[in-house]
């Protein structure tokens, strides 16, 4: 056929006309796929140049399809439903949670794009991040790394529940707030009515696998209780009776650290595992853990060095002797070097309250040890233990309040007899106790919010044992404290 | 329809007299009965035009069957109005002498025959080579909503020209020396286009209203009257209503019958018009309602492929019709927009406009029972009835209603409406197999293709080709045309 020949014009008209439906065709295929990646695709998620950005914000990989929480949901809960707010408690701040100026969500906090929903996800500078008010009126400063002292977790925790639970939680009233905030579109509304749903579905589900969480006497803040979680939440056991409430640890230092007994009972050796572990914790599932973002921030607080106490806290002229008392009487167990350093301290020596060892039962160590099942990594190192692992004490001056459970407020007060130290105290405050080598805990509110009252009478945080030092005289106990102050 | 009689031997020769009562009208047409044969075509003809020996065969048939008149195949005035090819034209003198003798061999069985004078427009099922680089003239530029056939609005100029030629053709017809002509203005051809509100969206002189949408028709006739004068008889084929949205609910409905009405008294131009009127409905060929019947689903994908060429809808079209699923659910919907009746489906749109006019009324839709037909002539809703499908199936069903209300149950039309489908490939005839006698599918299968294709008996060439009609019956013939 010569190509001068013209087209018919039902020939024209349905080229044409095929011209514009593939034109068409395209166009809604680019949408949809584009639609598809927006909805589908998660975003990457999130890094930090910067390692200590990275710890406070950065993904570790919780901020998941499944455990993710919807971060418009999560922000305006304070603001419909103030009332479930401690009283006076304005925003996430009321529960300790740390918020940065210029920051859309509090310290310990990562933020990734699934479903075309950002999610929020849990990372290790939750717990393990905090600020110090070296004096009455000055700014408290962040210090990564240390126990998060201020953090009321199961606080926070109870909150969502409450607002889960509340008749007002509905799409519409959640919907309005969050468009308080931004504009969604057609199909962001879809899926926030559909996430609200599923949040208030999973957040129920998980109040009353934490029901016992009502049995026990309240963590308080910095303190958590670690175990009981895994055991109701992913493994389905009952927790009756037990008690596994402990003090959030440090973090840094943790290369010195392989090869101890790790966790306040001693019940793993391994540093993988017990990194793995508290990530689980933290809403990582198996599949979800971003290897590479743990990995790098395993290296970080490898070496990770503890923060120094402000030099000029220090009398450096009780130093000399406490270090020499510290070796006579503290190295073997909690120095670096130390013979029994990481190694478990059976109860009937160390004497401290047995709870925390006791709730680490044998029946949870097997079901920890599933964990990971098909994965190189698969857990293998839980067991169970008779008492509580000698810490090295790096950094001690940051680890506040003291003993596994926290019973103690000051260095000081642990070198008392057990029948002196404070029976009930603040914890919360972030105000510090240069002298006695411990957070502020004589008065029931600071700067910024009330602060729980700690009763050493209750199950789980008695104050007792750990005689190690109580018969020194007051001033070999100074210069004991003095010396601690650089650990 | 309502208030049928129901059939009654006894009152048989009541209704055989009503029927076979001679008709005339005032052109000086005289038909022996009641009946005429609707047009109807058949693709039996040359491609360019020129009538066939098939042709001759398949009009006597009818004629050789009794009935009173013949309008004629869809006979376009010009190649460019066709909708099928191998259908016989008018366009030219030399089809003159095929017609001549079409009406020769008709006459002789003392049948008149009326010449359908057509054009497609937009409603092109198959335009053949000759339009294969043309668009159709219409009087809108919008496609055929049906198939998609493209359609471009006629110009002034255009017009005119094509009024000529259905001058030229009635001319031709009357030389030929048939017994009239019937304008095709109804089921969506041209002139529909012209007179439909539901297509005619023209803003000129033959726009708008109905006087503007009647004035192409109108400029027709009187070109016609011109140039045969008042004693050849023309009648126009209209719709008494369009139904115009029957597969779009979206289309315009068309012409309601109010406006029919009025488009009739223009068509009559104060006496000097048109001679009668044959009353259909439906704006679109075909339509739920003419022919009224079943839609076959099982044949259009086998037959409707020719037309997929034609439109820019009919690769839609054919996907349905090959969809079992969506073929029966459109099958449905051809049944729900036709509604209940068949048999006289327009007999209370003929008396509405009998009661109207005053020139005589036929009226065409599924007619094949002597009390039907007996009922609505003699109620005066109609003058005389139009049968197409009916007479295809049974050529004798004159001779049958002589003797009997309608043919043997077994043998009635259906209706199937397989006859329609098949035109578009095959010899026209009735597909309905189980009309057909034999024990077996093949022994009816056969008996239906020796029905179907006895249309080219006699042969062209062969001993019985030469013999023309018997003089007796010339001679009648001659006698019935009472000039």
């Amino acid at each position: 056929m010569k190509s001068s020949e013209p087209l018919t014009p039902v020939t024209a008209y349905t080229r044409r006309r095929s011209r514009a439906v593939r034109s068409l065709v395209l166009l809604v295929l680019f949408a949809l796929v584009w639609t598809g990646f927006w909805l589908l695709g998660a975003s990457a998620p999130q890094r930090f140049e910067d390692d200590v950005e990275h710890f406070k914000y950065g993904s570790i990989g919780s901020d998941n399809a499944e455990r993710g929480l919807p971060y418009w949901i999560f922000t305006v809960l304070p603001e419909v439903f103030p009332e479930h707010l401690p009283p006076g408690g304005k925003g996430y701040e009321a529960f300790g949670l740390l918020v940065e100026p210029g920051r859309d969500r509090p310290v310990g906090f990562s933020k990734r794009r699934v479903f075309g929903i950002d999610l929020l996800g849990l990372n290790c500078a939750l717990c393990h991040t905090s600020v110090v008010r070296d004096d009455p009126g000055t700014e408290p400063r962040l210090v990564v790394g240390m126990p998060a002292n201020t953090v009321d977790l199961q606080g926070l925790f109870q909150f969502i529940f409450r607002c889960a639970g509340d008749g007002r939680f509905t799409e519409a009233n959640l919907l309005a707030a969050i468009e308080g905030h931004v504009d969604l579109n057609f199909i962001e509304r879809i899926l926030y009515r559909i996430a609200i749903a599923r949040f208030r579905e999973t957040v129920l589900a998980q109040r009353d696998k934490l029901e016992y969480w009502n049995d026990i006497p309240a963590f308080g803040p910095g303190r958590v209780d670690t175990f009981g979680p895994y055991a109701t939440l992913l493994f389905g056991m009952g927790v009756d009776g037990l008690i596994g409430t402990s003090d959030f640890p440090s973090l840094w230092n943790q290369n010195p650290r392989v090869g101890m007994e790790l966790h306040w009972d001693g019940n793993n050796d391994s540093v993988e595992e017990r990194n793995r572990s508290a990530s689980i914790g933290a809403g990582n599932t198996p599949e979800s853990m971003d290897e590479e973002s743990l990995a790098r921030l395993a290296e970080w607080i490898g070496d990770l060095p503890p923060p120094p106490l402000p030099a000029e806290r220090v009398d450096r002229s009780k130093v000399d002797l406490g270090r020499t008392l510290f070796g006579k009487h503290c190295a073997n167990c909690h120095a670096f070097d130390g013979e029994r350093v990481g190694k478990v301290e059976p109860l009937a020596n160390v004497g401290t309250d047995p709870h925390r060892t006791d709730a680490f039962t044998v029946e949870l160590a097997k079901q920890m040890n599933t964990l990971g099942e098909g994965y190189p990594w698969k857990f293998t190192r839980f067991k169970t233990t008779d008492g509580y692992a000698n810490q090295p004490l790096d950094g001690i001056w940051a680890r506040a309040p003291y003993l596994h459970n926290g019973s103690v407020p000051t260095l000081w007060d642990l070198l008392l007899d057990p029948d002196e130290r404070p029976k009930t105290f603040y914890r919360g405050d972030a105000s510090y106790d240069w002298e006695n080598v411990g957070f502020r805990s004589d008065r029931p509110k600071d700067e910024e919010r009330r602060l729980f009252l700690f009763d050493t009478t209750l199950p789980g945080n008695g104050n007792g044992g750990h005689l190690y030092g109580v018969d020194l005289e007051p001033e070999s106990k100074r210069a004991l404290v003095e010396y601690m102050k650089t650990l | 329809m309502e208030a049928v009689r129901s059939p009654n031997a006894e009152r048989h020769e009541e209704d055989r007299d009503q029927i076979f009562q001679p008709l005339s009208f005032r052109s000086g047409l005289r038909v022996k009965n009641r009946l005429f044969r609707s047009s109807i075509s058949g693709t039996f003809d040359e491609y360019n035009g020129h009538g066939t020996h098939a042709r001759l065969n398949w009009e006597e048939s009818f004629a050789r069957g009794g009935i009173g008149a013949i309008i004629s195949s869809f006979v376009p005035v010009t190649v460019r109005g066709r909708i099928l090819p191998r259908y016989a034209t008018i366009d030219d003198d030399d089809k003159i002498p095929f017609w001549r003798e079409v009406g020769r061999r008709v006459h002789a069985h003392d049948c008149r025959f009326l010449l359908q004078l057509s054009h497609s427009g937009r409603q092109q099922d198959v335009g053949g080579v000759e339009n294969l680089y043309r668009v159709a003239r219409s009087s809108t530029s919008k496609k055929d909503y049906f198939h998609g056939i493209l359609s471009q609005a006629m110009s002034r100029g255009e017009i005119g020209q094509i009024v000529q030629l259905f001058a030229d053709g009635a001319e031709r017809a009357q030389k030929a020396g048939l017994d009239g002509v019937e304008l095709h203005g109804a089921n969506g051809y041209l002139l529909t286009q012209f007179l439909s509100s539901g297509i005619n969206d023209r803003v000129d002189e033959y726009g708008g209203g109905v006087e503007g949408r009647a004035r192409f028709v109108l400029e027709i006739v009187r070109a016609i009257r011109k140039r045969v004068g008042s004693g050849f008889h023309l009648q126009m084929k209209i719709n008494a209503v369009d139904h115009n949205s029957w597969l779009y609910p979206w289309e315009k409905a068309g012409n309601r019958l109010e406006e029919t009405l009025k488009i009739c008294t223009i068509l009559e131009d104060d006496g000097a018009g048109v001679d009668a009127f044959h009353v259909s409905s439906g704006s679109t060929f075909p339509h739920p309602r003419n022919p009224p019947g079943d839609f076959p689903v099982g044949e259009a994908p086998l037959w409707y492929d020719v037309m997929l060429s034609s439109g820019v809808r009919t690769g839609l079209n054919q996907r349905i019709f090959k969809n079992r699923f969506l073929a029966s659910l459109f099958r449905k919907f051809w049944l729900w927009r036709r509604g209940k009746v068949i048999e006289g489906i327009n007999a209370e749109y003929a008396r509405d406009i009998r009661n109207h006019v005053n020139v005589p009324v036929v009226c065409t839709g599924g007619f094949q029972h002597a009390h039907v037909i007996a009922d609505v002539i003699r109620r005066g809703w109609c003058d005389g009835v139009t049968i197409a499908r009916p007479l295809i199936a049974n050529r004798d069903l004159p001779k049958i209603l002589e003797q009997a209300n309608g043919p043997e149950p077994s043998k009635e039309c259906t209706y199937c409406n397989k006859c329609l489908l098949n035109d578009l490939e095959n010899p026209l005839g009735c597909y309905e197999l189980s009309r057909y006698d034999g024990a077996t599918f093949e022994e009816r299968y056969a008996n239906m293709m020796r029905s179907v294709m006895s249309v080219f008996e006699p042969p062209a060439f062969g001993p019985k080709a030469e013999s023309g009609p018997e003089p007796a019956a010339a001679e009648i013939a001659e006698k019935g045309r009472a000039r």
